[in-house]
């Protein structure tokens, strides 16, 4: 029998719901039971028995959520006074701990771990799959789960020609919300001019409502932190930079950690294994601005300065931080990078669309039940996610739309719940993948609403260097005010249209060419809501109190 | 490295930059640490006065004495060899940083996505009417800040607030309210007892 591991939890959205107390609490249950303490100490005798905390799991609605892989159990919503119960029950006797087995609310059976719950069954976790299952702040957890492996590989048997050769072959798209080929992106980096190169992982994720990367951060950073210095291999770098948000302070201790401990094995530095090209990367934290997660934004942010975009070309590509060349992917995009260059490689592209290869993480909010972090095949149908994995719409509601991508995307209406999820498809219906914030709304949402609160964010997050976006946004934000105030003109939904493609067509940066996009895709999806407030001063979700 | 008594750029006294020092003025003023020069100073030793070292300065110190008032930032950009102005132009550009004092409590509303969606804006609402300071200001008594923050990720306890660290989840208006008052007689109390 192995060792006995209890997981606790410590994502964000547990340890609000008090992991860390429950931790706690569990620890000193197990440690004031002597025998216990033998028997969970004797066995193998490793690191790897004991009470653990680990990153998100994702099941974020139930949570605190314990786990004990030994026997499959994931108990949910465990609170302090659970923990004794849980140890003298489950872990001395191996009974099962009923009470806190989720409850499928389809037939109200209870179910025994991840296997059963619909939640985790409906799901393909490869990214995320070590999340929530090793200790974050453990590099030789990692190591365990075969991690730095393909970075042993790749440092001691392929040239960066060869990397760069089978990250493309992969398929694989940035996960930060273009899309752009990843590999094509390297190869561009590998081959522009300069001594100095940079590698820069961009894990400033602004959008509300999106804690993918977050999650990844926090539960496994030293994917990341390998994924860097695969890519920094293969383009050539000797500098790498991750820039998180300052607000992640878990995830910016936990990266820091893994740096550390990534340098102390000597796997960064000088003299990582198998090759003299040091990597020298740390972690810096921004300050609170959206606009920072657009590239040229972010690299003046790193170097201390406003995040203002400036215009492209040139690119980060051939002139990036301090004007050298430099690579910036995303943080989903580099944890993906390990297991594809892995020497057993699962494969990458065995799912996904023709187009789309691989899986997307995306955080599952709003007016759903099954709340959390949920990794799906790219392809994978909207219904599926909301009503397999999600548990359909909380207090029988109605689903509405899902809205993709925040401030930058759009919303999908009920008659698209069976379109499949992937780059192209929400690109022809006006929506846009974003970097993966998924949120579910129901009848009671007013989407006139909705699109004034992405519109106000972007209104807010707006730079100011670009007139369209600064003032354009701003007149869009006053119009959809008059109409929710019923003061809305013949003629508005038009005129939120024109300006809309306006500021697409020629705002300076991504903020202020995504920014009217909520609206846009409102008014192609909802029209007879945007004419219902303007025509007949009338709100049918009833959420505008200024109307009937 | 000069110290702000000796300083050379705009003196205060001399020139009147009301409009330029809004947010702290409306504040209440809190002299600050005599601690914070020398650990400036430190800072900039150890780890060099390149530019880049601009944004984690301003993070620490905020940690430290929880704002960045005006003399700190003139203090920093002489420090880093920069113009007052453009240390000013980075912490008003972000979010992260404030130049209003930081009250007793902190008091912080989801303003995610997931949060907009469990209506959000009526918890603010109530929290600023109860404890009658402005979003993003101090509450007139000094003894609240009030914060619409950007997603904390607590999308599962939607709507979120935040009472310093301790996060409470499925917030409504009446919840937001008697948090608020609870705070305010316990402070009221512990003022009654030091009086004695």
């Amino acid at each position: 029998m192995s060792a006995l591991r209890v997981q606790v939890c410590a994502g964000s959205g547990c340890v609000a719901a008090g992991a860390l107390r429950v931790a706690a609490a569990l620890r000193r249950a197990v440690a004031d039971d002597p025998g216990l303490e033998v028997a969970v100490r004797e066995v193998d005798g490793s690191a790897e028995a004991g009470v653990r905390v680990t990153g998100c799991r994702g099941f974020c609605a139930m949570g605190p959520l314990v786990g004990i892989p030994e026997f499959g159990i994931l108990y949910c919503r465990v609170g302090e006074e659970d923990a004794l119960e849980i140890v003298e029950r489950t872990l001395r006797r191996r009974e099962l701990v009923e009470r806190l087995l989720y409850r499928n609310p389809l037939n109200g059976d209870r179910c025994r771990g991840e296997n059963e719950i619909p939640f985790f069954a409906g799901q393909t976790r490869r990214t995320l799959r070590r999340c929530g299952v090793i200790d974050p702040e453990d590099i030789d957890d990692y190591i365990l789960h075969g991690g730095y492996a393909a970075l042993q590989r790749v440092l001691t048997e392929m040239t960066p020609e060869l990397v760069i050769d089978e990250i493309k072959r992969s398929g694989l798209q940035g996960r930060g919300g273009a899309g752009f080929p990843t590999g094509m992106k390297w190869e561009l980096v590998a081959g522009a001019d300069g001594t100095a190169k940079y590698v820069v992982c961009n894990g400033d994720e602004g959008e509300p409502g999106a804690f993918m990367d977050r999650s990844l951060m926090e539960g496994d950073p030293h994917a990341i932190v390998e994924g860097i210095s695969i890519a920094a291999y293969a383009v050539g770098a000797q500098q790498a930079v991750l820039y998180t948000r300052a607000e992640y302070s878990t995830a910016v201790r936990r990266l820091r950690l893994a740096v550390d401990q990534a340098r102390q094995r000597g796997l960064l530095g000088t003299g990582a294994i198998g090759t003299d090209s040091g990597l020298d990367l740390s972690v810096v934290e921004g300050a609170g601005a959206y606009v920072c997660g657009e590239e040229t934004a972010l690299l003046a942010s790193i170097e201390g300065r406003r995040g203002m975009p400036s215009p492209r070309p040139p690119y980060p590509a051939y002139r990036g931080l301090w004007g050298c060349p430099t690579l910036i992917n995303n943080v989903e995009t580099l944890a993906n990078v390990p297991s594809i260059l892995s020497p057993d490689p699962e494969s990458f592209d065995d799912v996904g669309t023709t187009l789309s290869k691989g899986t997307k993480t995306f955080a599952l909010t709003g007016r759903v039940n099954n709340v959390g972090l949920v990794e799906v095949p790219l392809g994978t149908t909207l219904r599926e996610i909301v009503f397999g994995i999600g548990g359909g719409i909380p207090g029988n509601g109605e689903f509405k739309a899902a809205h993709f991508g925040g401030p930058s995307g759009g919303a999908l209406p009920a008659a698209h719940l069976d379109t499949p999820i992937d780059y192209e498809s929400l690109r022809s219906l006006g929506a846009m993948m974003g970097s993966g914030g998924l949120v579910i709304l129901d009848e009671q949402i007013c989407m006139v609403r909705l699109a004034r609160y992405f519109m106000r964010f972007c209104v807010e997050e707006s730079c100011g260097k670009c007139p369209p976006c600064r003032i354009g946004n701003h007149v869009m934000l006053n119009l959809l005010d008059r109409i929710i105030a019923g003061r809305g003109q013949p003629g508005d939904t038009e005129r939120l249209q024109t300006l809309g493609e306006h500021i697409q067509r020629t705002s300076l940066c991504g903020l202020g060419q995504t920014a009217p996009n909520p609206v846009l895709s409102g008014i192609r999806h909802f029209r007879g809501e945007f004419d219902a407030h303007v025509r007949d001063r009338n709100c049918p979700a009833g959420e505008c109190s200024g109307l009937s | 490295m000069s110290r702000p008594t000796d300083r050379s750029w705009p003196n205060r006294e001399d020139e009147p930059l009301s409009g330029f020092y809004g947010a702290e003025e409306a504040g209440i003023r809190r002299s600050v640490d005599d601690e914070i020069w020398s650990f400036i100073d430190r800072y900039l030793e150890q780890h060099g006065g390149g530019r880049e070292r601009l944004i984690p300065l301003l993070h620490r110190i905020q940690e430290k004495i929880g704002h960045l008032p005006f003399e700190v930032q003139e203090y920093v950009a002489d420090g880093i060899g920069l113009a007052p102005v453009q240390v000013y132009g980075v912490v008003s550009f972000y979010h992260g940083f404030t130049t209003t004092p930081r009250a007793r409590h902190q008091l912080k509303v989801c303003m995610g996505t997931a949060c907009f969606a469990g209506r959000s804006q009526h918890v603010l609402d109530a929290l600023a009417e109860s404890c009658r300071a402005a979003p993003g200001g101090i509450s007139d008594d000094g003894l609240f800040n009030l914060d619409a923050v950007r997603c904390m990720g607590a999308c599962a306890l939607a709507p979120a607030i935040m009472v310093g660290s301790a996060v409470h989840g499925n917030a409504t208006p009446r919840k937001a309210r008697r948090i608020v008052n609870d705070l305010r007689d316990r402070a009221g109390e512990s003022a009654g007892e030091s009086g004695e």
